[in-house]
């Protein structure tokens, strides 16, 4: 390569400016003959005749000497050993070059004590010089040198030093690709360990150029992490001997070089970093792969400070959000990453992120359901969707949910569920489902997505307080009949109350649904019913029993339905009873049993078959439980009797794959069938309440019903406006519309429904006795008009109220389409009056 | 006292397609020689050349970047402290001069806005291969007010021209920037006085 050279009165201008200079600064050895100054004949004699014998040690030490007494001599001593330099690589001579080098290397660390400002700069002039260098070796050289200062701390600040060039050369480095695989790897490892000193050097010092903005970061981190990508394939072709074994290879000195640069980011610093990461596996296509984006943010989130951690969640979400039009394997690589890295967090600190958490991945996962049913990306359809990818994504952002739900304490998972079940469209009562052309099918798919969500979020939930860990906004919507109707939503609806109510792991020892001989083999496990549960039960045990009592009346019941229906009336059983909680069972048992016998016509065989085994099996439990042998001797009679005669209304029968019925159900009477009198008479001896005991279950609604529902929308507002606040960084620009709400509103809005429900009280006689005999439907129906009105009236409200919380990436408009207020959620309830 | 050996540094940076020879025509200009078989190169490459214009000494660093699509955010992030940009294409590719819009997007994006761009079609030693015509880039560079050349970094066509014509008008620009705004340091070519003898004919 033509390097230039020096022309040589450019060289001899120098050398007499500097001696020059040297006149006037020092004064010292006008008299000593020689015409070149003492420094100079310092550095001259440290380099040996033939470069291969190296440092001349001596005089090395001679010059460091000198350096420490006269450190203002020090500059000029840096400029000089530079000059040299220069001009040895100029004429390709290397020996003498790496002399140089070493030379200022061992200047530079016996003087770091004192002010070394200048000669630093003609030291990193070599450096730079050394990594202009087309040699391989000499970049290396530099880079090693350029390491060693960089662990140098200066105790004097150091103004207009560039470090522009060393993090755009050692970033290119990075990158290297020569054709030697042994030079390529040197350079790429120097490169490495350069950033790291550049990192070093710079990141605790406000003086210099900022290291954090993102001319420095874009350079930086995609170079890094192109080495620890390079991972795999640098190891499979060096299988390093033994020998080797206790060197890093590059992708180990990545890691720690990442881990350091993350581990310094102040909270101001996070985001910068963060980017250009996200924008490295955007477009190396690595967030299908999967394993890669993981690992990347696992490294991230275990090194920067903790507190730092939710910004790195929020970046990632927004991430999400603006590839919501990306393919699904894109949007399911970012979504497994957060589910990793939210794991990390929540396991740290508690962020304020877990509810936008939250709200972004169901976000994602009613989008990925839009797309499944309109088959686009958007509305010109210009990309068609690929539905087993969208169906992998759903999982995988319930998954994620599950697993991230987890992780937190029961306070804010409880929380999370009421969350969740705020965004559960209720069928029927919903102008708005998301886009129009997703129409029913959409939200029936939404409706299962989000409670398999909050299936998800329940499972290992155990709460010690039902109170408030599921309090009426929470139970209203999850127990309306809106969410019965379609049996595999009312499946999951069952399974989410199981999960809730287990709370000592006891629901897979009633399955499958069987006739149990000897309940003590279960080893089930019993807590004393705590006076919270047993407010709970005061205040919702009606509800849970009509849920139960109209779930099974459902004529597309499933075996599956019927038996989490005696999982479900099991597990109150065990967790939740009480002796009035017991009565109300067996009468409900008892109610299923009179549903199998009704004769309407049209009502299925199996579906009585499997009314009466669930009774059965059910009263044979409840009845070992009680431990009141008289009790226990009719149920085991019944069961006998029925074993003998009719087999097919015992459970082994009923829900098997092949199940052996009858074409019709004829004589189903006299010992086959449980008696409430002669049940009522067998506990009345236990101190049971006989004359409940007696009375045929009705489903009914209480008072506590009633008066919840009042309290439950302000619930729902207040929840409503929590979550408000909490998602909007540009709450003060939203101000203004939510301004025109004022107390009176609100208040207004609560004593509207109160007073309503005044006039409704007048009426109420009339209204439970018409419930107690017409069928629900019907009462539904009646009542529908009277409850538009109070609908309309607070909907009027809440308009004014309630704007759907920004989505991360801004995208107003978007949410405002698709995401369904909570307020919403409560009316269909309202049809039960 | 200046340690360093030059009058002028100049950053320059090329862009462009991946494939157009962007690689070729710096290591023609650095190297003297077309290289057989060039690989894709990776991320971001790097080269020195120091020439003399009118007893000046001019350095130019070179940053040569991928065209990959995949190395586009670290290369990017390269355009920021350039001096020069030269934007290649290739004149047997379509293609290649159809990206260039977009091209231009990133550099209105990234690139500080006094960066001095050159259109630069390469190839044209594939003359009977010629997609792109001449008139049609020169009409394109001009309505983008960027100067235009045709080169071949396998003919050593222009390739000096092009490097040395950009040197000229990055040193007239320093120049016409010291004279604008005298006390603050000279941007580009951190150097010495000026004097206020233009340097070469202009361009074209
Ligand atoms: N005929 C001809 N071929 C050329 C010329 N310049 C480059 N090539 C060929 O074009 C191909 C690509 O050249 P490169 O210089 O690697 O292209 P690049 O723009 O650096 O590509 P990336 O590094 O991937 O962005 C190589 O096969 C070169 O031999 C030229 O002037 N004439
Ligand atoms: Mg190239």
């Amino acid at each position: 390569m033509p390097l230039p050279t020096f022309p040589n009165t450019r060289r001899l201008l120098l050398d007499c400016t500097s001696f020059l200079d040297h006149q006037i600064g020092g004064g010292v050895c006008g008299c000593c003959g020689a015409l070149r100054p003492r420094y100079k004949r310092l550095v001259d004699n440290i380099f040996p005749e033939d470069p291969e014998d190296g440092l001349v040690k001596a005089n090395m030490e001679k010059l460091t000497f000198y350096a420490l007494s006269a450190p203002e001599k020090l500059d000029r001593i840096g400029a000089y050993l530079s000059e040299r330099l220069s001009r040895d690589v100029a004429r390709h001579r290397y020996g003498y070059v790496c002399i140089a080098m070493e030379a200022l290397d061992q200047l530079l660390m016996a003087c770091h004590c004192q002010s070394i400002n200048l000669f630093v700069e003609s030291f990193l002039t070599m450096v730079r010089k050394l990594l202009e260098a087309d040699k391989p070796n000499l970049q290396i050289l530099g880079t090693n040198s350029f390491v060693k200062f960089a662990n140098i701390e200066e105790d004097t600040p150091s103004y207009h030093r560039s470090y522009d060039f060393f993090v755009s050369r050692f970033s290119e480095m990075c990158h290297s690709s020569d054709e030697d695989p042994d030079v390529r790897i040197k350079i790429r490892v120097a490169g490495i360990r350069g950033l790291q000193g550049v990192v070093r050097k710079t990141v605790n010092d406000e003086l210099q150029a900022n290291i954090w903005d993102p001319q420095h970061m874009d350079k930086i981190v995609p170079s890094l992490l192109f080495n620890l990508q390079q991972d795999d394939s640098t190891e499979s072709r060096s299988p390093s001997p033994g020998s080797e074994k206790d060197k890093e290879s590059p992708a180990e000195l990545t890691e720690r070089c990442l881990r350091e640069l993350l581990g310094r980011a102040a909270y101001g610093n996070i985001k910068n970093a963060i980017k250009p990461v996200l924008m490295h596996l955007d477009n190396h296509s690595l967030w299908e792969g999967k394993t890669f984006a993981v690992r990347c943010f696992k490294i991230i989130m275990y090194s920067i400070q903790s507190q730092h951690s939710h910004l790195v969640i929020q970046q990632l979400l927004g991430h999400l959000d603006a590839n919501s039009k990306n393919s699904a394997s894109v949007r399911a690589g970012i979504v497994e990453v957060i589910s990793e890295a939210a794991v990390i967090e929540a396991s740290g600190s508690i962020g304020p992120t877990v509810l936008e958490v939250f709200n972004t991945l169901l976000k994602q996962l009613r989008l990925s359901v839009d797309y499944e049913v309109s088959g686009s990306y958007d509305t010109y359809g210009s990309k068609t969707v690929k539905v087993h990818e969208e169906r992998q994504l759903q999982e995988s952002v319930i998954q994620t949910i599950g697993s991230f739900a987890n992780t937190l304490p029961t306070y804010q998972r409880s929380e999370v569920m009421l969350f969740i079940m705020g965004k559960i469209p209720v069928l029927g009562m919903y102008p708005v489902l998301g886009p129009a052309n997703t129409g029913f099918e959409g939200s029936r798919m939404i409706q299962i997505m989000l409670l398999k969500s909050l299936l998800q979020v329940t499972v290992g939930f155990q709460t010690t307080n039902m109170l408030t860990a599921l309090p009426t906004s929470f139970l209203d919507p999850l127990l309306s009949f809106t969410l019965m109707e379609d049996a595999e939503i009312r499946l999951l609806v069952l399974h989410i109350l199981i999960s809730l109510i287990d709370r000592h792991d006891n629901q897979l020892k009633f399955t499958p649904i069987r006739i149990i001989t000897d309940i003590g083999a279960l080893k089930l496990k019993v807590d004393k019913c705590s006076r919270q549960d047993n407010l709970f039960m005061k205040k919702h045990s009606q509800r849970l029993y009509r849920h139960i009592f109209l779930a099974s009346k459902e004529e597309n019941g499933t075996s599956q339905h019927f038996e989490s229906l005696y999982v479900l009336l099991g597990l109150i059983s065990v967790e939740l009873a009480t002796e009035d909680v017991v009565v109300d069972l067996i009468r409900l048992a008892l109610a299923l049993q009179d549903l199998a016998l009704t004769n309407e016509e049209t009502f299925p065989v199996f579906n009585r078959c499997a009314l009466h085994a669930l009774s059965a099996a059910y009263l044979n439990l409840i009845s070992q439980l009680t431990t009141v042998p008289t009790f226990c001797q009719h149920v085991h009679e019944v069961i006998e009797a029925r074993q003998k005669e009719l087999p097919f209304l015992l459970p082994e029968d009923v829900f098997t794959d092949d199940p052996r019925l009858p074409e019709k159900l004829e004589k189903v009477e006299g010992e086959v069938l449980f008696l409430q009198a002669k049940i009522a008479e067998t506990l009345g001896g236990s101190g049971y309440n006989t004359e409940r005991l007696a009375t045929p279950y009705i489903p009914q609604l209480t008072d506590e019903d009633r008066l919840s529902k009042r309290k439950s929308i302000g619930d729902t507002i207040s929840l409503q406006l929590e979550m408000e606040s909490r998602h909007s960084p540009e709450r003060e620009q939203r101000r203004s519309p939510a301004e025109q709400i004022t107390f009176e509103t609100l208040k207004q809005a609560i004593v509207d429904s109160a007073s309503l429900e005044e006039q409704e009280r007048e009426r109420r006689r009339q209204v439970v006795e018409r419930f107690q005999t017409a069928p629900f439907e019907e009462i539904a129906a009646h009542c529908g008009a009277r409850a538009s009105l109070l609908q309309s009236k607070l909907k009027q409200i809440f308009e004014i109220t309630i704007r759907p919380p920004p989505s991360p990436s801004g995208s107003i408009g978007q949410t405002q389409g698709r995401s369904v207020p909570v307020y919403e959620m409560k009316f269909p309830d309202l049809c039960v009056y | 006292m200046s340690m360093e050996d030059y009058d002028y540094l100049f950053k320059i940076v090329l862009i462009g397609n991946a494939g157009v020879g962007k690689t070729c025509l710096v290591r023609r200009f650095t190297q003297g020689l077309f290289p057989p078989g060039q690989g894709a190169t990776i991320g971001v490459d790097f080269m020195i050349k120091t020439v003399e214009i009118k007893g000046e000494k001019v350095k130019l660093q070179i940053w040569d970047t991928a065209g990959q699509e995949r190395f586009r955010s670290i290369t990017q992030s390269y355009y920021r402290s350039a001096n020069a940009l030269i934007l290649t294409y290739d004149i047997t590719c379509e293609d290649s001069f159809r990206c260039l819009p977009e091209w231009l997007r990133e550099i209105e994006q990234y690139a500080n806005n006094q960066v001095v761009t050159i259109l630069v079609g390469n190839k044209i030693d594939l003359a009977e291969k010629r997609e792109v015509l001449r008139q049609r880039a020169e009409e394109f560079a001009e309505a983008q007010s960027m100067l235009y050349l045709e080169t071949s970094a396998k003919e050593s066509d222009n390739v000096e021209k092009l490097f040395l014509d950009l040197a000229c008008e990055l040193i007239r620009e320093a120049k016409q920037n010291t004279l604008d705004n005298n006390d603050t340091a000279p941007m580009p070519g951190e150097g010495k006085t000026i004097s206020y003898l233009s340097c070469c004919s202009s361009l074209n």
